[in-house]
């Protein structure tokens, strides 16, 4: 067991080292160390530095947030990912500072996660790949501003075309010259007897070295990229393992302010639910001597109870696999199934068939519903039924 | 820079035979070696025995006519064909454009990319396609379109140019007008350009110009392609500096453009004529530099949008061509070919109002959706066309 923990932990670092080198090569600096990934995992530093820099310029390089709100909270590194992460959907409590004394660096991680989740990863690639290949032409041309009083008459429209035309033909052309020249230099090249040294024209050399090395850079990026990509899944596993942490964090928390409150959370809950599907049969009495459309056309509705008992058991099972995280200490022995508990698979199944049975019973009272109706229609005549 | 002919059909193998012949005879004189190593290079390619085969891929639906054309290369001594560059099947299209489009091409696509295929191979360097054909059969027309679809498939970047031979008004075939409109409508899209010859206008020519009697196919044919010949035989462009231009296809083809040529050095004629979009005048043989073009600079016949500096192209080469001592050629892209397109249209319009025929079409799968659109689509190049003076 400890072997392949330790194991695992080097291909964790492994894999977050590939993470940490991607980042890097796209530009991304100051990268934290794969270290202190693990350290954030276990609950660092609320104020860990290098990972609020991180998620800023995450956000800041993949445009989510704008370049004008960067400047103005230039100092407030944590309003910005605040800012930035609201952006791209991820609401966590933390962001709107309640529940200030339960945040870690760990959230921080998730928050990091979720980022790569949506694709920020790939966006950042994009836009890394268009500045360092020259030979890419920019693919989305800028949006072209028109101004608003443009005149188009046909004639202009006209010559538009034919300078389209005109240009496609001249790139063809160009094309069709380079690949013979490239041919005769071919011949030219492999006929010379002498292979002297290629003659480096000052000027243009500089500009040859930075070539290559753009060149180098982005065979860097890809290559980082390719490597991630082969290993992304076990560090998806890896951060569930953070996100079930927190989880637990959070339950450890939560349960040691009042266990009460949350299992009357829980009761309330149920409670509802019964309410809801008790209501119904209720309701049902009243439509029927109605001769009120719109009450006639009310949702199809469960007219039966529900078996509680299943819901009952499931909340129970829930609950007690909290009390359990409560109480690791007891091992084996919370294994066994306590009377009036379900183990998960039967609840599932019950749950499952409770489903069906709802679906039916839906629908029969849907065909019922639609008979009353009819026989409504029939009942008064002179006028006419108009289905929406 | 090698030109890769495609022949298809029977009309388009017999042009494209005479093509060749004019195309051949014309390099042979020792005394340019420029121009006719240049001309070779284009359409022919050595053998290790030093004979020269076109390069060109023949296809038709019967082997009667690929058969027929092989054979007279071949009798020429001066080319031929290669061995296996032709594809034949025995059935025929049987005048029918769906047939062709819809059966036959997608059928023997395969045979005829890799012929094709085969022949790109063989060039240094490609500079485009020239399928050849009629639009007025089955096989020429449907056939045609198919492969010029594929060409476009299969070679983004390359310039097709379809040499189309408009039958004659009066015509054999009583379903060219579907063909035709089928043909237009689709290569419209596809083609880079389409370069006209219409039988009727060569017609006049063999008569009136020509003197000839009993006029054939092949005294139409050998005018065609002496007029082919002479747009694509070695020039001297304007930013070629001197050489000739590799690019046999350099110019800047917009859409339609007909040529009307003849024999010995002519000028435009006002009065009565036809707005052109674009103009490309060739000139070839003694005082090529010395002539007066002037009169195809006047802007009365171009559009106001387009002025004639950037619509007139003038290529010109010292070189007499096929023994005349001045020739010159006009390709125009103008209105010249309003008035038989139109008629065209018209008539295919009428048989299709009473659905003549039509079921023969849709038994291969051109619905009569399919017709509209070609109709629509040509209607709208009429207008366009129509409306060039403004």
């Amino acid at each position: 067991m400890q072997r392949s923990k330790a194991a695992a932990g080097v291909e964790v670092k492994r894999v977050i080292g590939a993470l940490c080198r991607l980042l890097a090569a796209l530009g991304l600096d100051p990268v934290p160390a794969p270290e202190a990934f693990r350290r954030a995992k276990f609950g660092g530093r609320p104020e860990g530095d290098p990972f609020w820099q991180l998620l800023s310029s995450i956000l800041h390089m993949s445009g989510i947030i704008s370049s004008e709100t960067s400047s103005q909270l230039r100092g407030e590194l944590r309003k910005l990912v605040a800012a930035g992460l609201w952006q791209s959907g991820y609401h966590a409590d933390w962001i709107y500072g309640a529940d200030a004394g339960s945040f870690c660096s760990r959230d921080l991680l998730l928050a990091l996660g979720w980022l790569l989740a949506k694709g920020v990863l790939e966006t950042l690639l994009a836009g890394r790949v268009e500045q360092l290949d020259q030979t890419l032409l920019s693919s989305a041309p800028e949006k072209p501003e028109f101004s608003a009083d443009l005149e188009l008459d046909a004639a202009s429209l006209r010559r538009l075309q034919w300078l389209m035309g005109h240009l496609r033909h001249r790139g063809r052309t160009l094309l069709s010259t380079i690949g013979a020249r490239t041919r005769a230099l071919h011949e030219v090249l492999s006929s010379s007897q002498v292979c002297s040294a290629a003659p480096s024209a000052g000027r243009s050399s500089a500009a040859l070295t930075e070539d290559c090395f753009s060149l180098q850079q982005l065979c860097e990026l890809l290559d980082a990229y390719v490597s991630w990509k082969q290993v992304e899944k076990v560090f998806w596993t890896w951060m569930d393992s953070v996100a079930d942490r927190r989880l637990c964090d959070l339950r450890d928390r939560t349960s040691s302010q009042g266990v009460s409150h949350s299992l009357g959370a829980c009761h309330q809950g149920k409670q509802r639910l019964e309410e809801m599907l008790r209501g119904p049969a209720q309701q049902q009495d009243v439509k029927s001597g109605d001769a009120d459309w719109a009450v006639a056309s009310l949702p199809p509705s469960l007219s039966s109870r529900l078996s509680a008992p299943s819901v009952h058991q499931m909340c129970r099972a829930r609950l007690q696999a909290e009390q359990r995280l409560r109480r690791p200490s007891e091992g084996p022995h919370g294994g066994a199934a306590a009377p009036g508990e379900l183990p998960a698979p039967q609840a599932a199944q019950l749950l499952l068939q409770a489903e069906t049975e709802l679906l039916q019973r839906r629908d029969r009272r849907r065909l019922a519903n639609r008979k009353q109706l009819q026989g409504l229609m029939g009942s008064l005549d002179q006028q006419v039924f108009i289905a929406l | 820079m090698s030109v890769v002919t495609v022949q298809l059909g029977q009309c388009g193998n017999q042009v494209g035979q005479e093509l060749f012949d004019v195309i051949s005879s014309d390099a042979q004189d020792g005394q340019r070696k420029t121009y006719s190593s240049v001309s070779r290079e284009r359409f022919f390619r050595q053998t290790s025995q030093g004979d020269f085969e076109a390069r060109a891929v023949l296809v038709d639906m019967e082997p009667k006519v690929i058969n027929h054309s092989m054979n007279r290369a071949a009798k020429s001594g001066r080319w031929r064909y290669a061995e296996a560059s032709h594809f034949s099947q025995k059935q025929g299209s049987g005048n029918n454009w769906a047939n062709g489009f819809r059966v036959l091409g997608p059928r023997h696509r395969d045979a005829v990319e890799e012929l094709v295929r085969r022949e790109v191979e063989h060039c240094d360097v490609l500079a485009g396609f020239i399928p050849m054909m009629s639009v007025a059969g089955g096989t020429g027309s449907g056939v045609g379109t198919f492969v010029t679809q594929c060409l476009r498939d299969v070679y983004p970047s390359s310039f097709v140019l379809n040499h189309l031979t408009w039958p004659y008004g009066t015509g054999e075939v009583i379903v060219q007008n579907y063909n035709s409109v089928l043909t237009l409508a689709h290569l419209y899209q596809l083609s880079d350009a389409l370069l006209v010859h219409e039988n009727d206008a060569v017609h006049r020519i063999c008569s009136q110009q020509l003197n000839l009697k009993q006029i054939s196919f092949g005294d139409l044919n050998r005018v065609i392609a002496h007029q082919l010949a002479g747009v694509l035989q070695p020039a001297l462009t304007p930013d070629s500096c001197g050489a000739y231009s590799g690019n046999p296809l350099g110019i800047d083809w917009q859409v339609r453009p007909p040529p009307a040529s003849a024999g010995r050095t002519s000028s435009l004629t006002a009065g009565g004529f036809n707005a052109s979009l674009a103009n490309l005048l060739i000139l070839r043989g003694k005082d090529v530099y010395s002539a007066e073009t002037g009169g195809f600079e006047d802007p009365a016949i171009y559009t106001s949008w387009l002025p004639p500096a950037e619509a007139l192209s003038l290529w010109k080469s010292p070189v007499p061509f096929d023994k005349y001592e001045k020739s010159a050629t006009l390709v125009s892209n103008s209105q010249a070919l309003l008035r038989p397109l139109d008629d065209m249209v018209r008539k295919a319009w009428n048989m299709f109002a009473s659905r003549a025929y039509i079921h023969q079409y849709v038994k291969f799968g051109i619905s009569e959706e399919d017709f509209l659109d070609s109709f629509t689509s040509l209607e709208q190049v009429i207008s366009s066309y129509a409306q060039l003076q403004c």
